[in-house]
């Protein structure tokens, strides 16, 4: 499997149970790359709103996907659509982020995206 | 399985030298309550406030809510698996101190969560401004990483509620109520004209900080299971979760759950409440997808009519709602679901992150992102400088009066997706 993400921890830290592809850029960013390798053919496995922490509140982001490709999974389609259309609805607000810049507060952010996407990989890996 | 709730209805909540509950008062010996929660190594200090209903006192970051409750007569103990042995709760009879609770606060991460006024329009929004709350403030070693800050807090205030629950355990109760569910086929053979009904409810479980604790098991560990719901009123769910203050379920919301109340009030009159299944919002996708077979499972073995479906949080959450409401009503079993709103601060938007045609019959507990205005109060309890930094908060929204401006997802309960709410659009 694959983690797209733009967390720093998983930068800095690759989790070994899957294909860490880390790239620089937003939470919207992120869920763009994963829609774009959806319609390639990947699956998703991990939900792209985990967390109630806000799109417009934590700039961080990481979903799993499958590494083999088939044909167009419809319903991975469908959660991703949905939440970019949620992503967006959010951004309509102030954007809390810019202003939590704070090194404090964005490395909470990151422990939680980073801690809720683990339980995510300890699943699929038992499988 | 039938339970008896043995309320004593409390007016108010003192400091004193003593610990005890007189006439409807609960007398606390703050240093005796403060040592006891101090023998957990990771807190480093503790304080303790009292905040009334109509004051002008705001508390902040609320983490978990608990009402005081004792076991006086039956099997087990309040929490079990978690301060309690794990002995099956739900029956005989417990004692709860109605009208007091127990608030915990702590600046667990940077951009925490939860406001609770005691007086003004604030207090219109969360349940908690009516009770008379014994807030607790811990403060953790240094260095303390968050999982476990957030542990200490959780068992800190498990600790003092139950502490305070001890205190009712020789009292006459002001008022006895009486929640029964039969077996099976009793249940069946008790009311054979009314349409069968259980409830499904939702926990949060999606790892750090957004966890649920059944009899001390994990949740996102555990296929969806039953309950009999008398054993909620034990305690044997309770909140790890501290985020999203206006949709997350205190362990307040788990002892006093309306869903199970209301159910109840209405078995043998209009409908036969036949008990209670539990499943969990993980976030990964196969677990959702066992998930929701499994309620779908369980709810046809049930041989139920309709189910009533409730959620807690928010995005990931609306998935696992949709895929449990689509499989139990393509089982031929009824469905209505209890959710909140992101609807966009003018109301306008999609309100959930998923949708589905069989999704037809929804309560709403109200539009997270609508924007309320606090005003000042004279007293601040926790940490006033985390409103800028507060879930539904922004650059701007803590103003040099004291007034805060923010969405209602800052509030405590306020949205709250058991339908656990004051106000009402009828």
């Amino acid at each position: 499997m694959i983690l797209i993400t733009n967390n720093p921890k998983f930068q800095k830290d690759p989790d070994p149970r899957c294909d860490t592809e880390y790239m620089a850029g937003s939470y919207r960013d992120v869920l763009i790359v994963v829609r774009d390798m959806i319609h390639q053919g990947h699956k998703l496995l991990s939900h792209p709103l985990s967390g109630s922490v806000k799109p417009n509140e934590t700039p961080y982001k990481s979903i799993l996907i499958s590494k083999s490709t088939g044909s167009l999974d419809v319903d991975s389609l469908q959660i991703i659509e949905d939440s970019i259309s949620t992503c967006d609805k959010f951004m309509k607000n102030p954007v809390k982020y810019g202003y939590n810049n704070q090194d404090a507060l964005l490395a909470d952010f990151s422990e939680i995206d980073h801690g809720l996407i683990e339980v995510a990989i300890a699943s699929a890996s038992s499988r | 399985m039938k339970l008896e709730l043995g309320n004593i209805f409390i007016h108010d909540i003192q400091f004193d030298r003593l610990s005890r509950v007189e006439k409807g008062i609960i007398y606390i010996n703050e240093e005796e309550l403060k040592a006891h929660l101090l023998e957990d190594e990771n807190i480093r200090s503790v304080s303790c406030d009292i905040a009334k209903p109509g004051e002008s006192v705001r508390i902040m970051p609320v983490k978990d809510v608990i009402e005081p409750r004792v076991k006086v007569e039956g099997e087990g103990g309040v929490f079990p698996g978690i301060l309690s042995k794990v002995d099956t709760v739900g029956s005989g009879r417990t004692n709860v101190l109605k009208g007091a609770a127990v608030v915990t606060t702590g600046k667990i991460v940077g951009f925490q969560e939860g406001i609770v006024d005691m007086s003004g329009p604030g207090a219109d929004y969360t349940p908690f401004s009516k009770l008379n709350n014994l807030v607790v403030i811990c403060e953790p070693i240094e260095g303390l990483k968050q999982h476990a800050h957030e542990k200490a807090l959780r068992f800190a205030g498990l600790k003092a509620a139950t502490y305070l629950g001890q205190l009712a355990k020789d009292l006459e109760a002001d008022e006895v109520e009486s929640f029964e569910t039969l077996s099976l086929i009793e249940g069946i053979r008790q009311y054979p004209d009314l349409p069968r009904v259980a409830y499904v409810q939702m926990l949060q479980t999606q790892g750090l900080l957004h966890d649920t604790y059944v009899y001390g098991v994990d949740m996102k560990q555990s296929l969806t299971t039953m309950l009999y719901p008398t054993e909620l009123m034990d305690g044997a769910i309770i909140s790890g979760n501290c985020v999203s203050a206006c949709d997350k379920n205190t362990t307040y919301h788990h002892l006093n759950n309306p869903v199970v109340r209301d159910l109840y009030a209405k078995h043998g009159k209009e409908l036969n409440f036949v008990g209670m299944i539990i499943t969990n919002e993980n976030v990964y996708l196969a677990d959702k997808e066992r998930s929701s077979d499994w309620s779908a499972k369980l709810a046809e073995f049930l041989g139920v009519d309709g189910v009533i479906i409730s959620q807690e949080g928010f995005g990931n959450p609306d998935t696992d709602l949709i895929m449990n409401c689509k499989k139990i009503e393509a089982k031929g079993i009824k469905t209505v679901i209890i959710t909140d709103e992101y609807a966009g601060r003018d109301g306008a938007s999609q309100s959930l992150a998923d949708a589905d045609a069989s999704a037809d019959a929804v309560v709403t507990g109200g539009n997270a992102n609508m924007v309320v205005n606090l005003p000042p109060m004279e007293k601040v309890i926790g940490h006033v400088k985390v409103a800028d930094t507060i879930a539904g908060g922004f650059d701007g929204s803590l103003r040099p009066d004291g007034s805060i401006v923010v969405e209602l997802q800052a509030i405590t309960g306020a949205t709250n997706e058991l339908g656990f709410n004051r106000l009402s659009a009828r």
